[in-house]
């Protein structure tokens, strides 16, 4: 194995961590004011969609990011409405959406393009590639970050931002009070609904934008349920990261590097033997992690009961 | 003694009514949505959904594709429930179903012996093999306190992976033309009997029939069935009253496989013959068995009648797709608003707060 | 606040009730559980809008349609339920709402010395880096009363405030509502605890099933009176004839449960209860009680230590087994524990009771059986209820606590643990259950009594054992008994202390 090769590699990790990244902010945000969104899927898969079809329009990579970011955020606040305003069961709302996302994107794939699997066409423009000048010379590093689109590097500032929002600024604090106890917030004036909603609709213009860079960043085209998974994957994600914005990074990119690898391994094993990969390699994480959070995890079932 | 009877006849009533009134109203809006949908396709909702009934419901031979059709759906929510009414979100199904048909497809083809009895073994491997690949996220759940959200559904991919690759790989069909991806044909012998001559209705239906009743038996009668039921409403209630939840989950979990493993096998013994790539993941069966869970409430005899309704409107779908170029996917998406609205049971919260004021009055004037 | 009422339904909850405040006065509230009270300050509070009736406040009329517009107007409340952030620190607790900021930024030393600065002004110290979980619930209490007068509150009202504290917590606590009375601060105070009206307040002012009753300077009257006015009948002493214990049912010897730090949260813990005796054991709720009970009935497993059952350790064993061993348990939490929401009143009343031979056999439920004996229960114990389809979560907290305390009775066990078996029931339900408690006694049972009510401990147990940070740090029998006594082992003391 050279160095050239695990270049590569690295390179797809850093192309996969993205949308998991993203879904998984988007999942950690949820959950850090008590909103079990399972929803991400769906949230992530209609802006694969939507931007590929206003790109295809357009040809705006502008207008597609936002139709990506804009239609996620709507599911979003579908999602808001049915579970934070009506209480409706997450488990009941998220598969449904999802489902109806699924199906929903391939009927219009079929009403508007009059297409089943997928859309290619060489109209569509992709995300702006970034070389940055001095590294691209480097001969590891260089080839370690070829080819990286503005959002796989924005997505790691988004991170930190909502690390600083949320943890060090006054509005993140009272946003961090509602998961940590809804009747306490409410009880000084904190508007927790509002609060709880808001960060839905936030999460769906997260996963929008992971949508997005999933059809627009490696490859450029729409297919059926491409998520296939992924937005799973960003809440196992998520949990490893105990919903925070940082140790979230980690956890996505040890998603992206199981990808990475996988992929790499297709010239060596079957497609259908390494497609396998990150969706083990998720169990097993959870499973290995959960040992070492059990005993805090287990008293704090005691401390409620 | 006639009070008594009374009281049962209204108890009984009051049970139908609440199983009852909810699907029906979110039926309608689900119905409502898709009209929506169907005009901004530019095209008469009420001739679509009537083009749409006439062929799923009406016409014999489509109402025979809809039952076969309802078969592995049928199954698969009984097979959901199973799980989700004890508490354990099993949205796994679809990867214990291929598990289990794949097993059972593999011992009927390549065991020898005298093709009755290797049909049965498959049968009952294929179980074995459902029940078990059910089993890995329970113990994963028992031992790791991990998720079983997401270990089930990620086990579908991994199941439907593998799957995939044994089909395309070493259990192809080598006799055919090379670029369908199945196996060969299972024995004659093995096969299940055709219910009609004229369409491909066949026993497994009856099987759907047999596993529906059972679950109505295992919920209403069974010590096992309260235990798991009431572990699903609240899991520290059952642990104080002295259940074995963990047996609970293990039994529950292994007869939520074993039941996804008959839809595929019904599937494979009673129609196709033979097990071909994504037959039971493009049909999306496991899922639309969710979806009539959750419209039924999980009631075994409801997500029957939802299970051939929804089967119904996929058979429509595809029919209106054909002859008014409308995607048959309108079938998912007046599905899933249907979940939707049921989920969010809007018609029926004013009467249920006026029912809970009334009872703090009671409460009140007492104190 | 004038002609106030509040409607649910068809309940009136206040049904024109008028209450006046003047500055530096403590009013006390008193009235039973349901009589309005909470009701009356919710709406004061802005967490409720009355049906009809206006606020005043110095003369002007106010519209309260949220608490943050009546802590605008200089209310506060300190909620019987902590509304604390445990996580977090004292002092994030304290400035939440107004906090002090860098910009956008929180600035969380600032809060510090905000709250080293209050903490001075109004005596009342406390460590503002402490993590408000760890606090002890005595402390957390006054976090909450820190962080109301930090909102500047002109008026505070005090919702049962000494429910979970120690006599000597509430002492302490009765004399800062009076420091701050003096310091100009009017004060509310909700409660049904009559000598503490009489301890602290200026003023009392008696409701009943939501009405307003009378209203009095404390001088003139007297508990007797108030209580009198309260229940609108006499209230009979308990007089509970003393029996000889039969043989020992419950042996606990050296029972230990490890926390996650060097600390037990059961440590060396050994009581015994003997047949025919009801064993209090009184403590500060988080000193173990919890645990202890789980430890007995086999819901958490001790780390060491022997639970004998009519000889036979079950230290370990499971529910089910302990429960076959003959102990029932009335559980703390009847909606955590005790039943589902969700489940019919059949499906409550036949938990633990599943396997008896007349509602199943080998598995198969029998269903007559099973609501034959959900009648017998209903019936037995005067549960209000509208068929046995009804669902649990729609019976009123007393009449589902008597379903629970009639499933366990029935269970005919040697042993029966009630845990709190009176919380927040009216006074009905309350005298049918202790009722039952005593006939199990009568019927030569042990029962081990487990309850932050001080009162309902001493009125019914033959011995009381007091529980303080996993320990039991005292035994006595009901005669010695005596409310200081106690309290002074709650607190921690030494048990010689309690006796001179």
């Amino acid at each position: 194995m050279n160095s050239a090769y695990i270049a590569s590699i690295l390179n797809s990790t850093l192309r996969s961590t993205t949308p998991i990244l993203l879904a998984a902010l988007g999942s950690a945000v949820c959950s850090r004011v008590g909103v079990f969104n399972i929803a991400l899927e769906a949230q992530m898969l209609i802006a694969s969609f939507a931007s590929i079809a206003v790109n295809y329009f357009t040809g705006s990579i502008l207008l597609s990011v936002s139709a990506g970011i804009l239609s996620g955020a709507l599911v979003g606040l579908i999602v808001a409405v049915l579970q934070v305003k009506y209480k409706a069961a997450d488990m009941v709302v998220g598969t449904s959406l999802n489902l109806l996302i699924q199906g929903g994107t391939t009927f219009l794939l079929y009403l508007i393009f009059g297409l089943r699997g997928s859309l290619v066409d060489n109209r569509l423009v992709s995300l702006a590639k970034i070389n940055l000048p001095v590294i691209r010379d480097i001969p590891f590093l260089g080839r370690v970050l070829e080819n990286l689109t503005i959002v796989d590097y924005l997505s790691y500032i988004i991170a930190l931002l909502l690390f600083i929002w949320l943890f060090k600024t006054v509005s993140g604090f009272r946003i961090l009070s509602v998961g940590i106890n809804k009747a306490a917030a409410e009880s000084l004036g904190t508007k927790a609904v509002r609060i709880q909603m808001g960060m839905v609709v936030l999460s769906g213009a997260l996963c929008g934008l992971g949508g997005t860079v999933l059809s627009m960043g490696q490859v450029i085209m729409f297919t059926e349920n491409m998520t296939s998974g992924r937005g799973f994957i960003a809440m196992a994600a998520a949990s490893l990261g105990m919903s925070h914005p940082l140790m979230t990074i980690l956890s996505s990119l040890f998603f992206g590097l199981c990808q990475g690898i996988g992929l790499a391994l297709q010239n060596i094993i079957k497609s259908q033997l390494t497609m396998t990969l990150p969706y083990i390699a998720t169990i097993v994480a959870l499973v290995l992690f959960s040992r070492q959070l059990k005993p805090s995890a287990k008293l704090k079932k005691q401390g409620k009961a | 003694m006639k009070q008594s009877h009374n009281a049962g006849a209204r108890e009984f009533g009051l049970r139908l009514w609440r199983a009852l009134r909810q699907p029906l109203i979110a039926v309608l809006f689900g119905l409502l949505v898709g009209a929506l949908v169907i005009l901004a396709c530019g095209q008469n909702p009420a001739a679509v959904y009537l083009e749409m009934f006439d062929k799923s419901f009406f016409k014999p031979y489509y109402l025979f594709s809809t039952l076969t059709r309802a078969t592995p759906i049928i199954i698969c929510s009984m097979a959901t429930s199973m799980a989700w009414r004890a508490g354990y979100i099993n949205i796994g199904v679809e990867g214990q179903m291929v598990t289990g048909t794949l097993v059972a497809t593999v011992v009927a083809l390549y065991v020898p012996g005298p093709p009755v009895l290797i049909g049965l073994l498959a049968w009952i491997a294929g179980m074995a093999a459902g029940a078990l690949y059910a089993l890995l996220p329970a113990v994963l759940t028992w031992k790791f306190q991990v998720s079983m959200v997401i270990t089930t559904l990620m086990l579908n991919y991994v199941a439907n992976n593998i799957a995939s690759y044994f089909v395309t790989y070493p259990l192809k069909d080598t006799s055919g033309d090379g670029l369908s991806f199945h196996t060969p044909e299972i024995h004659e012998v093995m096969r299940l009997p055709r219910l009609s001559s004229s369409s491909t209705f066949n026993a497994g239906f009856l099987l759907a029939v047999a596993v529906m009743l059972l679950m109505v038996f295992i919920t209403r009668k069974t010590v096992f069935g309260y235990e798991s039921k009431m572990g699903g409403f609240n899991p520290s209630f059952a642990r104080y009253g002295g259940t074995k939840q963990v047996k609970v989950m293990m039994i529950t979990m292994a007869l939520s496989g074993a039941i996804a493993s008959l839809a595929g096998s019904a599937e494979v013994f009673g129609l196709k013959y033979r097990y071909s790539d994504g037959m039971l993941s493009s049909t999306s069966y496991a899922w639309t068995g969710l979806m009539a869970a959750l419209i039924a409430d999980l009631d075994p005899i409801g997500m029957f009648f939802v299970s051939i309704f929804l089967s119904g409107l996929q058979i429509g779908g595809s029919a209106i797709q054909r002859s008014l170029g409308i995607p048959l996917e309108i079938a998912t998406i007046i599905q899933c608003c249907i979940t939707l609205f049921v989920s969010v049971k809007l018609v029926f919260k004013i009467r249920k707060k006026k029912a809970s004021k009334e009872e703090v009055k009671e409460g009140g004037v007492k104190a | 606040m004038k002609h106030i009422t509040k409607v649910y339904g068809s309940l009136y909850a206040n049904d024109d009730v008028h209450l006046t405040l003047d500055k530096g006065e403590i009013l006390a509230v008193v009235g039973e559980n349901g009589a309005g009270k909470s009701t009356l300050m919710k709406i004061l509070y802005g967490l409720e809008q009355p049906t009809s009736g206006e606020i005043y406040l110095n003369g002007q009329l106010q519209h309260f349609r949220s608490p943050h517009d009546a802590v605008n107007q200089k209310i506060g409340m300190v909620q019987q339920h902590f509304m604390l952030l445990n996580p977090c620190t004292v002092a994030e607790n304290i400035v939440y709402g107004r906090e002090p900021r860098k910009g956008i930024f929180f600035d969380r030393e600032g809060a510090v010395r905000v709250t080293e600065a209050l903490c001075e002004k109004y005596g009342l110290y406390i460590d503002p880096r402490r993590r408000v979980g760890d606090c002890p619930v005595g402390l957390q209490q006054r976090v909450e009363i820190l962080k109301v007068l930090y909102q500047d509150a002109d008026i505070i009202i005090f919702d049962e405030p000494s429910a979970v504290l120690t006599p000597q917590e509430v002492n302490e606590l009765l004399r800062t509502m009076r420091k701050l009375a003096d310091m100009g601060k009017s004060i509310i105070i909700i409660t049904h605890k009559l000598h503490e009206v009489m301890a602290v307040a200026d003023r009392v002012m008696v409701m009943r099933l939501g009405k307003y009753i009378q209203e009095m300077p404390k001088s003139e009257t007297s508990i007797q009176e108030m209580s009198y006015l309260m229940v609108g009948r006499h209230i009979v002493e308990r007089k509970v004839p003393p029996r000889e214990p039969t043989g020992r049912v419950l042996d606990v010897q050296d029972l230990v449960l490890a926390g996650s730090d060097a600390k037990n949260i059961l440590d060396h813990f050994s009581i015994h209860v003997d047949g025919g005796e009801i064993v209090g054991i009184a403590g500060v709720s988080g000193n173990g009680q919890s645990e202890l009970i789980q430890c007995l009935t086999g819901l958490l497993q001790p780390t060491s230590g022997k639970i004998l059952l009519k000889g036979q350790d079950v230290a370990g064993k499971t529910v089910g087994e302990i429960r076959t061993a003959g102990c029932a348990c009335i559980p703390e939490d009847r909606y955590l524990w005790g039943c589902a929401a969700k489940a019919s009143l059949t499906e409550t009343a036949i938990m633990a009771h599943q396997n008896r031979p007349e509602i199943s056999k080998r598995g198969l439920l029998n269903g007559k059986g099973a609501k034959d004996f959900t009648r017998a229960l209903l019936d037995g114990y005067d549960v209000r209820n509208s068929g046995q389809a009804q669902r649990a979560g729609e019976l009123s907290g007393g009449n589902i606590q008597k379903l629970i305390v009639a499933r366990e009775v029935e269970q005919h066990s040697p042993l029966l643990i009630a845990a709190e078996p009176t919380r927040g029931v009216d006074i009905g339900a309350m005298e049918f259950i202790h009722n039952k408690l005593l006939e199990k006694r009568e019927r030569g049972d042990a029962v081990l009594l487990i309850s932050s009510e001080l009162t309902e401990i001493m009125s019914l147990s033959d011995r009381i054992y007091v529980i303080y940070e996993g320990k039991a740090t005292g035994e006595f029998r009901k005669a010695d008994a005596t409310e200081e006594g106690l309290g002074i082992l709650m607190m921690g003391g030494k048990s010689h202390e309690a006796v001179s």
